[in-house]
Protein backbone atom coordinates (compact mmCIF):
# COMPACT_ATOMS: atom_id res chain seq x y z
CA UNK A 1 0.00 0.00 0.00
CA UNK A 2 1.37 3.02 -1.00
CA UNK A 3 2.70 5.54 2.29
CA UNK A 4 1.46 9.36 2.28
CA UNK A 5 3.74 11.82 4.55
CA UNK A 6 0.28 12.98 5.89
CA UNK A 7 -1.70 10.26 6.54
CA UNK A 8 -5.21 10.17 5.92
CA UNK A 9 -6.14 10.63 9.91
CA UNK A 10 -4.22 13.51 9.48
CA UNK A 11 -6.11 14.97 6.70
CA UNK A 12 -9.11 14.38 8.64
CA UNK A 13 -7.90 16.51 11.53
CA UNK A 14 -7.14 19.27 9.40
CA UNK A 15 -10.27 19.04 7.91
CA UNK A 16 -12.60 18.63 11.06
CA UNK A 17 -10.48 22.13 11.66
CA UNK A 18 -11.75 24.14 8.49
CA UNK A 19 -9.01 22.97 5.98
CA UNK A 20 -10.54 22.32 3.07
CA UNK A 21 -7.30 21.96 0.88
CA UNK A 22 -6.93 18.98 3.57
CA UNK A 23 -10.30 17.39 1.62
CA UNK A 24 -9.10 17.74 -1.56
CA UNK A 25 -6.31 15.88 -0.46
CA UNK A 26 -8.21 13.31 0.29
CA UNK A 27 -10.98 13.34 -2.33
CA UNK A 28 -7.77 13.24 -4.71
CA UNK A 29 -5.96 10.69 -3.18
CA UNK A 30 -8.71 8.40 -3.35
CA UNK A 31 -11.20 8.97 -6.08
CA UNK A 32 -9.60 6.86 -8.63
CA UNK A 33 -10.01 3.73 -6.26
CA UNK A 34 -13.70 4.46 -4.93
CA UNK A 35 -14.62 5.43 -8.70
CA UNK A 36 -13.46 1.67 -9.99
CA UNK A 37 -15.23 0.19 -7.25
CA UNK A 38 -18.81 2.05 -8.03
CA UNK A 39 -18.35 1.64 -12.05
CA UNK A 40 -17.31 -2.31 -11.80
CA UNK A 41 -20.73 -2.50 -9.88
CA UNK A 42 -22.80 -0.53 -11.98
CA UNK A 43 -21.18 -0.55 -15.03
CA UNK A 44 -22.10 2.35 -16.10
CA UNK A 45 -20.07 5.56 -16.03
CA UNK A 46 -22.30 8.59 -15.45
CA UNK A 47 -24.36 6.43 -13.03
CA UNK A 48 -20.76 5.69 -10.88
CA UNK A 49 -19.97 9.40 -11.33
CA UNK A 50 -23.44 10.61 -9.40
CA UNK A 51 -22.74 7.81 -6.69
CA UNK A 52 -19.03 9.42 -6.49
CA UNK A 53 -21.15 12.46 -5.22
CA UNK A 54 -23.43 10.81 -3.44
CA UNK A 55 -20.61 9.21 -1.22
CA UNK A 56 -18.84 12.03 -0.52
CA UNK A 57 -22.05 14.02 0.06
CA UNK A 58 -22.50 11.45 3.16
CA UNK A 59 -18.43 11.65 3.81
CA UNK A 60 -18.89 15.43 4.32
CA UNK A 61 -21.91 15.50 6.58
CA UNK A 62 -20.56 12.91 8.42
CA UNK A 63 -17.27 14.50 9.29
CA UNK A 64 -18.27 17.96 9.58
CA UNK A 65 -21.51 17.08 11.97
CA UNK A 66 -18.52 15.58 14.28
CA UNK A 67 -20.30 11.72 13.52
CA UNK A 68 -16.81 10.46 11.88
CA UNK A 69 -15.51 7.70 14.00
CA UNK A 70 -11.90 7.73 14.15
CA UNK A 71 -11.51 4.07 14.92
CA UNK A 72 -11.89 2.68 11.10
CA UNK A 73 -9.54 3.08 8.50
CA UNK A 74 -10.43 6.07 6.45
CA UNK A 75 -10.12 4.22 2.80
CA UNK A 76 -12.59 1.29 3.53
CA UNK A 77 -14.89 3.02 5.57
CA UNK A 78 -15.63 5.38 1.94
CA UNK A 79 -15.79 2.37 0.01
CA UNK A 80 -18.31 0.47 2.29
CA UNK A 81 -20.47 3.53 1.69
CA UNK A 82 -20.03 3.73 -1.85
CA UNK A 83 -20.83 -0.27 -2.77
CA UNK A 84 -23.37 0.40 -0.26
CA UNK A 85 -25.07 3.34 -2.83
CA UNK A 86 -24.23 1.11 -5.62
CA UNK A 87 -26.35 -2.00 -4.25
CA UNK A 88 -29.43 0.22 -2.99
CA UNK A 89 -29.19 1.95 -6.45
CA UNK A 90 -30.27 -1.57 -8.06
CA UNK A 91 -32.55 -2.72 -5.04
CA UNK A 92 -34.20 0.42 -5.84
CA UNK A 93 -34.30 0.20 -9.12
CA UNK A 94 -35.21 -3.51 -8.75
CA UNK A 95 -32.65 -4.00 -11.52
CA UNK A 96 -29.90 -6.97 -11.36
CA UNK A 97 -26.83 -5.49 -11.90
CA UNK A 98 -25.56 -8.10 -14.73
CA UNK A 99 -28.00 -6.60 -17.38
CA UNK A 100 -27.59 -3.17 -17.04
CA UNK A 101 -26.24 -1.07 -20.32
CA UNK A 102 -22.94 -0.55 -20.76
CA UNK A 103 -22.31 3.51 -21.97
CA UNK A 104 -18.10 2.96 -22.81
CA UNK A 105 -18.45 6.02 -25.47
CA UNK A 106 -16.26 7.88 -23.02
CA UNK A 107 -14.98 5.55 -20.72
CA UNK A 108 -11.34 5.57 -22.50
CA UNK A 109 -11.01 9.33 -21.70
CA UNK A 110 -10.89 8.85 -18.19
CA UNK A 111 -8.26 6.08 -17.55
CA UNK A 112 -5.28 7.49 -16.26
CA UNK A 113 -1.94 6.93 -18.40
CA UNK A 114 1.32 7.86 -18.03
CA UNK A 115 3.39 9.82 -20.74
CA UNK A 116 3.49 7.12 -23.84
CA UNK A 117 3.45 6.71 -27.46
CA UNK A 118 -0.28 6.68 -28.55
CA UNK A 119 0.20 3.37 -30.20
CA UNK A 120 1.57 1.99 -26.59
CA UNK A 121 -1.12 4.28 -24.96
CA UNK A 122 -3.91 2.45 -27.28
CA UNK A 123 -2.49 -0.85 -26.21
CA UNK A 124 -3.20 -0.02 -22.68
CA UNK A 125 -6.79 1.20 -22.71
CA UNK A 126 -7.66 -2.00 -25.13
CA UNK A 127 -6.04 -4.37 -22.25
CA UNK A 128 -7.78 -2.14 -19.26
CA UNK A 129 -10.91 -2.49 -21.30
CA UNK A 130 -10.92 -5.62 -21.83
CA UNK A 131 -9.93 -6.52 -17.78
CA UNK A 132 -12.68 -4.36 -16.71
CA UNK A 133 -15.22 -6.84 -18.48
CA UNK A 134 -13.74 -9.45 -17.21
CA UNK A 135 -14.05 -8.79 -13.66
CA UNK A 136 -17.59 -7.47 -14.33
CA UNK A 137 -18.23 -11.53 -15.77
CA UNK A 138 -16.73 -12.76 -12.41
CA UNK A 139 -19.53 -14.56 -10.23
CA UNK A 140 -21.02 -11.96 -7.88
CA UNK A 141 -19.52 -13.71 -4.55
CA UNK A 142 -15.64 -13.97 -6.20
CA UNK A 143 -16.58 -10.20 -7.58
CA UNK A 144 -17.47 -8.85 -4.50
CA UNK A 145 -14.37 -10.26 -2.02
CA UNK A 146 -12.17 -8.89 -5.30
CA UNK A 147 -13.60 -5.54 -4.97
CA UNK A 148 -13.65 -5.96 -1.27
CA UNK A 149 -10.25 -6.95 -0.83
CA UNK A 150 -8.31 -5.25 -4.17
CA UNK A 151 -10.35 -1.67 -3.74
CA UNK A 152 -11.47 -1.38 -0.86
CA UNK A 153 -8.53 -2.80 1.28
CA UNK A 154 -10.41 -4.84 3.42
CA UNK A 155 -8.54 -7.45 5.37
CA UNK A 156 -9.66 -11.09 4.31
CA UNK A 157 -10.97 -10.76 7.83
CA UNK A 158 -13.14 -7.88 7.73
CA UNK A 159 -14.98 -9.34 4.23
CA UNK A 160 -15.41 -12.64 6.29
CA UNK A 161 -17.93 -10.50 8.60
CA UNK A 162 -19.07 -8.55 6.34
CA UNK A 163 -20.03 -11.05 3.80
CA UNK A 164 -20.85 -13.63 6.83
CA UNK A 165 -18.67 -15.94 5.70
CA UNK A 166 -15.82 -18.40 7.39
CA UNK A 167 -12.11 -16.25 6.71
CA UNK A 168 -11.63 -19.79 4.06
CA UNK A 169 -14.53 -19.17 2.03
CA UNK A 170 -13.79 -15.96 1.78
CA UNK A 171 -9.92 -16.92 0.93
CA UNK A 172 -11.24 -19.14 -1.36
CA UNK A 173 -13.48 -17.11 -3.19
CA UNK A 174 -10.54 -14.57 -3.50
CA UNK A 175 -8.46 -17.89 -5.13
CA UNK A 176 -11.14 -18.89 -7.50
CA UNK A 177 -11.39 -15.20 -8.52
CA UNK A 178 -7.87 -14.72 -9.44
CA UNK A 179 -7.79 -18.14 -10.91
CA UNK A 180 -10.58 -17.05 -13.18
CA UNK A 181 -9.29 -14.01 -14.45
CA UNK A 182 -6.37 -15.80 -15.35
CA UNK A 183 -7.73 -18.66 -17.38
CA UNK A 184 -10.06 -15.65 -18.84
CA UNK A 185 -6.85 -13.43 -19.44
CA UNK A 186 -4.65 -16.60 -20.47
CA UNK A 187 -7.95 -17.20 -23.15
CA UNK A 188 -7.93 -13.49 -24.32
CA UNK A 189 -4.56 -13.55 -24.86
CA UNK A 190 -3.61 -10.80 -22.48
CA UNK A 191 -0.40 -11.11 -21.04
CA UNK A 192 0.86 -9.38 -17.69
CA UNK A 193 3.84 -6.54 -18.71
CA UNK A 194 6.00 -4.95 -16.62
CA UNK A 195 6.12 -1.92 -19.16
CA UNK A 196 2.05 -1.64 -19.51
CA UNK A 197 1.86 -1.31 -15.75
CA UNK A 198 4.50 0.27 -14.18
CA UNK A 199 4.97 0.51 -10.54
CA UNK B 1 11.81 -29.55 7.30
CA UNK B 2 10.23 -27.21 4.02
CA UNK B 3 6.71 -26.63 5.39
CA UNK B 4 3.65 -27.06 2.60
CA UNK B 5 1.53 -24.14 1.75
CA UNK B 6 -1.61 -23.59 0.25
CA UNK B 7 -2.92 -21.58 -2.35
CA UNK B 8 -4.80 -19.57 0.13
CA UNK B 9 -1.56 -19.53 1.80
CA UNK B 10 -0.35 -17.68 -1.48
CA UNK B 11 -2.33 -15.72 -1.41
CA UNK B 12 -2.90 -14.16 1.80
CA UNK B 13 1.06 -13.84 1.49
CA UNK B 14 0.53 -11.73 -1.80
CA UNK B 15 -1.62 -8.83 -0.34
CA UNK B 16 0.54 -8.81 3.26
CA UNK B 17 -1.59 -10.83 5.28
CA UNK B 18 0.92 -13.20 6.53
CA UNK B 19 3.06 -13.47 9.96
CA UNK B 20 6.61 -12.09 9.10
CA UNK B 21 7.52 -15.68 10.64
CA UNK B 22 4.68 -17.36 7.73
CA UNK B 23 6.38 -14.70 4.93
CA UNK B 24 10.38 -16.17 5.50
CA UNK B 25 8.36 -19.69 5.77
CA UNK B 26 6.44 -19.16 2.37
CA UNK B 27 9.60 -17.33 0.94
CA UNK B 28 12.01 -20.51 1.13
CA UNK B 29 9.25 -23.04 0.26
CA UNK B 30 9.10 -20.96 -3.09
CA UNK B 31 12.46 -21.51 -3.80
CA UNK B 32 12.29 -25.18 -3.08
CA UNK B 33 8.83 -26.09 -4.56
CA UNK B 34 8.65 -25.64 -7.74
CA UNK B 35 4.77 -25.83 -8.29
CA UNK B 36 4.35 -23.51 -5.40
CA UNK B 37 6.81 -21.35 -7.11
CA UNK B 38 4.55 -21.57 -10.36
CA UNK B 39 0.86 -20.99 -8.70
CA UNK B 40 2.75 -18.12 -6.93
CA UNK B 41 3.78 -15.93 -10.14
CA UNK B 42 0.52 -16.90 -11.79
CA UNK B 43 -1.66 -15.53 -8.70
CA UNK B 44 0.84 -12.42 -8.33
CA UNK B 45 0.96 -11.70 -12.10
CA UNK B 46 -2.91 -11.49 -11.92
CA UNK B 47 -2.86 -9.28 -8.93
CA UNK B 48 -0.65 -7.14 -10.98
CA UNK B 49 -2.30 -6.74 -13.52
CA UNK B 50 -5.58 -5.97 -11.40
CA UNK B 51 -3.49 -2.78 -10.61
CA UNK B 52 -3.74 -1.12 -14.16
CA UNK B 53 -7.74 -1.29 -13.76
CA UNK B 54 -8.05 2.43 -12.75
CA UNK B 55 -10.19 5.02 -13.34
CA UNK B 56 -10.69 8.09 -12.72
CA UNK B 57 -13.79 10.25 -12.38
CA UNK B 58 -14.50 13.59 -14.55
CA UNK B 59 -12.74 16.64 -13.29
CA UNK B 60 -16.62 18.23 -13.19
CA UNK B 61 -17.88 15.50 -10.24
CA UNK B 62 -14.62 16.23 -8.12
CA UNK B 63 -15.28 20.20 -8.44
CA UNK B 64 -19.18 19.51 -7.15
CA UNK B 65 -17.66 17.37 -4.50
CA UNK B 66 -15.01 20.20 -3.30
CA UNK B 67 -17.66 22.71 -3.96
CA UNK B 68 -20.50 20.61 -1.64
CA UNK B 69 -17.90 20.51 0.81
CA UNK B 70 -16.85 24.69 0.92
CA UNK B 71 -20.89 25.13 1.03
CA UNK B 72 -21.80 23.26 3.75
CA UNK B 73 -22.60 25.20 6.17
CA UNK B 74 -25.16 26.79 3.81
CA UNK B 75 -26.70 23.18 3.06
CA UNK B 76 -26.66 22.45 7.40
CA UNK B 77 -28.41 25.91 7.55
CA UNK B 78 -31.29 25.05 5.60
Amino acid sequence: MRKYAVSDSQLISQYKNGSEEAFAELVNRHKNKIYTTVYLIVKDQFLAEDLLQETYVKVVNTIKSGRYNEEGKFLPWVTRIAHNLAIDHFRKAKRYPMIVMEDGSNIFNTLEFSEDSIESRQIQQDTHALLRDLIKELPDSQREVLMMRHYMQMSFQEIAEATDVSINTALGRMRYALINLRKKMNKLNIAYDQNLYPR
Amino acid sequence: MIKTFTQDDLVRYIYQETTPEESIEIETALIFDEQLSETYNKLSATVESLKAVNLRPSDTTVDKILSYSRSYDLHALR
